[in-house]
Order: C-alpha cells, then structure tokens, then sequence
C-alpha cells in the first residue's frame, strides 16, 4: 500500500513537471523579442459643400508603420492611400529611421517631416487637426516646407524647470520653378517645389527650429524655424538663387478652471523669401520679374469643456480659426486671401471625433493662373464651404 | 502683407519676452520630479488629447512612446515616467 501511495506522487509531480514545462514553453514563444512592430494611422471620411457644389470626401487613410529595434533605434514610415481623379493614388508622407545618441538627442535620416513650424509636423494628423480643413497655405502644396529627404539632429535641454527643444537638419531642400522646364507649370515659375527627391543642385539647405516653455508646465510653446538654401537648378542662370524660409509659431494649452475646460491656442506664421530672378513669359515673349515673398499664417482657438458634469457637452469642442496667404504681386500665380473657419466637435473617444465647420472665404486671385492654383490646393477655394468630416486615430 | 508683418513682430515679441522670462526663472528653486501621470497630461494634450492608458499593451505602449519621445522632443526620463505609468495603468 505504501509502495503504490509512493508510485501515485511521483506520477503526479512528473505529470505536474510535464504540466509546468510546456507552460513555461509556452511563455516563452509569447514572450516578444526586442524588435517590436506597431501598425498605427488615421482615416477620415465625410461631406464637404463648397458653393452649389457637394460631395462625399474621404475613404482614404494614413497606415503608420512604427519598427522599433531596441531601445535606441527605430524605423517609421507612413502612406498616405487616397482616391484622387477617380483612381486610387498612393503617397510615401515619410519613411525614416532614428538613433538615440544620448538621453536628449536623437538623430534621424531619411525622408522626415520637417520642424518648420508645427503644423506640417505635429497638428496636420487629421484626428489631431481640430477642423476638417487645414489653414490656407497649409495643405497640400504648402507655402513652406513639409518634408524632406536629409538628416537631422533633435533634442532637448533643461534650464531648471524650463525646458527647451531643437532640430538642427541638412536636406536636399527646395527646388525653383523657372519656367522653362518642360515638366513643371510655366505659370508657376518662381514658386519652389519643397520635395526634390533628387536633388536639382550641389547645395545643400540648411534648417531647424528652436522651441522655448517658459513655465515649469509646457503649457506654452513658443518657437522660430529657418531654413536657407540655394534653390536654382545646376548649370543654369538660376544656381544662385537663395531662399529663406522662415517661421514662428506658438501652442498654448491649459485647463481653465474657471471654466471647467480646456483652451487650445496655435498659431503659425511662415514667410518664403526668394531672390528676385527675371522669369520668360511665353505670352508675351518678354522676361518679367517680381519681388518673391510669400506669407502665410494661421490662427486658432478650440475651448472644450471638459469638466462640466454632463457627459454630452463634455465631450464637445468649440473651434475657430483665422488664416491667411499671401503670394507675390506681379507674379503668375498672385494671390491675396483670408479665410475664417468656425467649427463644431464631438469627441467619440480620446481618438475619434466628428468635426461640423463652416469655412467663410475672403478674397482671392487676380487672374485665371492664380485661380488654377487656388484649385490646386483644394481646401483654398474662393466659395464659402460646409464641412462635416469623421475622423479616426487607430 | 502688412498683417502678416504684424503677425510676425508680434510673435517675435512674445519670443523675447518667453525667452527673458525663462532665463531669469532658470536659476531659481528645481520644483521635484514630476510623475509619470503629471507628464503624461501635461505633454500628450500639446497636440493631442492624453490616451486612454487601455488603448495599448504594455509592449505597445513602449513603440508608441518611442515614436512621441522623438516627434515631441521628450528626455529619456521623461519618456520613461509617462510610459511606467501607461504600463501600469492600462
């Protein structure tokens, strides 16, 4: 009897060390390795009337492809899939990797988003940006830099409990339309193309930006941006065009007791300055020139209350938002327009929101070129527009 | 044109007067450390609204917070605290 109660324990702790074995197995084949893939991005959808003019928008999406080898290094790139002219289009907004040299900088290579302000960077996200459209000049076809290919260094310094941050970058940088390239609009000569995927001369551009908070709590952001390079292609009475880009921006951000909400402020000023050229007009088969200075500048304000008792209004954003853009007088593509936007949220999470807006617009182009542009960069039309727009963070 | 110079004067403006604010304020007293929680509510919302800590797993939350440590500019340490705390409250 003793013999078998002996047997019957050492079955069951060998059946139990088999039980344990393939447990601990099986934790281990779950356990992740130091490479970790993420799948994040956005989409949105919705309806926009512009004038007599309506139709449903939407049906694209931004996949965001985050790859994180180890501690210090990671890959990100995003797509962006969209229909555009009845056929599906497909865009690379970014694809870059990044090492941490030290606690407080990185560097990074490849195509990246520029810190040329905040905006193209940081708010343009459709689920981030808080109205359906973006700011004039701050779209597709911006006036300013929104990515690159290049290198770039970042980080950031304590000054007690202040802080600040900066990126420093070389890039292959913008590039001139003269006019008389046979693959870029001939009305459009002297305005740069911010992406050169090859670069059109030996110069490199040169930019960053600098960022100050000035209180212990980052609650206000305060931040100046520049980049300068040659912009003319090689080998050609252009080569030694400059231009400097320069911007301003600031971020203000708080709860507001007082009001049991929180207040949202963003603004962004960005000037291109680039040399004066005399450009040929087929038109009249004379050469014409101008002073090439561009401006464009937004200003926004979203208050939300977020911690009033109803879980309605709570959920709630009230969002208003004056921009402007301003390109050079006498050139083909001039134009001089404002615009106001004023916008109405309903957060369904802290990543999805239904955005209502009514855009007004002001002013506008001086000639048939400019009013081709102006359509070109689509959310800049001169018809006062309704925008309902569902917009989705994943 | 000329209220887009305006615009810029005054941003300029509150840039030097940022700035000056900062500097003088840099050599006082160091507040302590702030914590994961602190930070996480103080930085998310510069751009966005604060994640729920239950929208990502534990591993997740370490790729995502890699990705906004260089977008926003974050420290290490900073990094980290938010990141302890997603981790821990998700």
């Amino acid at each position: 009897m003793k013999t078998i109660a002996i047997l019957l324990i050492v079955l069951s702790i060998s059946a139990f060390g088999q039980d344990y074995t393939e447990l601990i197995n099986k934790v281990d084949r779950a356990t992740p390795g130091d490479s970790q893939f993420l799948l994040r991005g956005y989409a949105h959808s919705g309806f926009e009337q512009f004038g007599e003019n309506s139709s449903f928008v939407g049906g694209s999406f931004n996949p965001i492809f985050l790859w994180r080898q180890s501690d210090k290094l990671l890959f990100e790139a995003e797509l962006e899939l969209e229909f555009e002219h009845g056929e599906t289009a497909l865009a690379l907004e970014y694809a870059n990797m990044a090492y941490q040299l030290t606690e407080n900088l990185t560097v990074r290579a490849g195509m990246f988003l520029l810190p040329f302000g905040t905006f193209s960077e940081r708010l343009h996200p459709r689920w981030i940006n808080r109205l359906p459209s973006s700011p004039l000049g701050f779209g597709h076809d911006p006036i300013g830099p929104m990515r690159d290919l290049g290198i770039e260094l970042r980080g950031n310094a304590k000054f007690g409990n202040r802080s600040l941050t900066y990126s420093i970058y070389t890039t292959n940088g913008p590039s001139l339309n003269s006019g008389v390239d046979h693959d870029l609009e001939e009305d459009e000569a002297g305005m740069l193309n911010y992406l050169n995927v090859e670069d059109n001369n030996a110069n490199k551009a040169l930019g960053g930006r600098l960022a100050i908070f000035p209180f212990s709590k980052p609650s206000l952001e305060l931040g100046v941006s520049g980049q300068f390079a040659k912009v003319g292609n090689h080998e050609t009475d252009y080569e030694e065009t400059t231009a400097n880009l320069y911007a301003l921006d600031l971020s203000y951000v708080n709860n507001l007791t007082f009001l049991k909400g929180v207040i949202d402020l963003k603004g962004q000023v960005n000037s291109i300055n680039v040399d004066k050229a005399e450009y040929f007009s087929d038109e009249d088969s004379s050469f014409y020139s101008f002073e090439n200075q561009s401006q464009v500048s937004y200003i926004q304000a979203a208050f939300r209350p977020a911690y009033v008792r109803n879980s309605f209004v709570q959920k709630l954003e009230l969002v208003g938002r004056y921009s402007q853009l301003v390109t050079p007088e006498g050139s083909h593509w001039e134009t001089n327009q404002d615009q106001f936007t004023i916008g109405l949220n309903y957060w369904l999470d802290w990543r999805s929101v239904l955005k209502i807006a009514y855009q007004v617009n002001g002013g506008g182009s001086e000639d048939t070129h400019a009013e081709e542009e102006e359509s070109d960069h689509g959310d800049e039309s001169s018809d006062n527009a309704i925008l309902i727009h569902w917009a989705f963070g994943f | 044109m000329k209220r887009s110079k305006k615009s810029i004067i005054a941003m300029v403006s509150i840039l030097i007067v940022g700035s000056t604010l900062m500097s003088a304020c840099s050599s006082q007293n160091t507040a302590p450390p702030k914590s994961g929680a602190q930070l996480w509510g103080e930085n998310c919302i510069r751009c966005h609204n604060a994640p729920s800590p239950s929208a990502f797993s534990d591993n997740q939350w370490e790729t995502v917070a890699m990705h906004m440590k260089i977008r926003a500019n974050l420290n290490s340490h900073e990094t980290a605290e938010i990141v302890d705390f997603l981790q821990m409250a998700n």
